[in-house]
């Protein structure tokens, strides 16, 4: 196996770990997203309870696009 | 002989439609990332709308008024007075459990907001949708689908009326 074919495989499991790492980041952002609603519905609820869902949420779609153009950037080159 | 082509050159339609279906249903790494990105964002903009009902709604009930909802002679022990509050768009229903104790409760079932009735020899509110039930002491759930109690209001006597009272601070902290 050539060295270049090597890097390319080693780069194949990086992209599937980044890959299976954002599907699991929008898992997460799904049940945040049913805690707020939840949180919505329910008036004994403290309001931290959906701010802090919203900050975790931003925090993760932050770090999908950074994982997405990490993705792209490794794809290219 | 390929797809699409002829002896004298391809055909007509495969000029006129190049694409074959398989690249037309083709997907790129490209695409696919730009759709769960864009998933992403979506989840964000529904926890900011939830949050931000959250917030409103709190936010209105703190700024709404007492209300005098009923005189005290309106209603016998065991009865009961349909009113909304704090908008016209919030159904509640006032009980009047004994000669000076009244409660008063959103009528939206806390499961699938069907407006919840009074049954007062049972000393229960009843949502006939899933038959719900709740206690009509605090609103808390009884039996059926229901998981949370029904949204309780503040409730005061004064002048022979009966108010109805915004919640106060210490009941959002």
């Amino acid at each position: 196996m050539s060295p270049h074919t090597r890097l390319r495989h080693r780069m194949h499991v990086v992209l599937h770990m980044a890959m299976t790492f954002v599907i699991t980041i929008l898992l997460a952002q799904l049940w945040l997203f049913t805690v707020a609603l939840e949180a919505m519905e329910s008036r004994d609820a403290p309001e931290t309870i959906v701010v802090a869902a919203l900050v975790v949420s931003f925090l993760g779609c932050s770090a999908v696009w950074l994982l997405i153009r990490f993705f792209l950037r490794a794809e290219k080159s | 002989m390929g797809h699409g082509s002829h002896p004298s050159g391809p055909v007509r339609w495969r000029q006129d439609f190049p694409i074959s279906s398989d690249d037309d249903s083709y997907a790129t790494r490209l695409e696919f990332t730009k759709f769960l990105g864009l998933t992403s964002i979506a989840f964000l903009f529904g926890t900011f709308v939830a949050a931000g009902r959250k917030t409103w709604r709190r936010w209105a009930a703190r700024q709404s008024a007492s209300t005098s909802v009923a005189g005290i002679s309106e209603l016998e022990v065991g009865g009961y007075k349909l009113f909304r509050y704090p908008s016209v768009d919030d159904p509640c229903i006032l009980l009047r459990r004994g000669p000076s104790e009244f409660v008063a409760f959103n009528q939206n079932c806390s499961h699938l907001a069907c407006p919840v009735h009074f049954e007062a020899a049972a000393g229960q509110l009843l949502c006939p949708c899933h038959v719900g039930v709740f206690s009509a002491d605090d609103g808390r759930p009884l039996a059926g689908p229901p998981r949370r109690g029904l949204e309780k209001f503040t409730v005061s006597v004064r002048d022979g009326q009966v108010w109805v009272e915004p919640p106060s601070a210490e009941e959002f902290a």
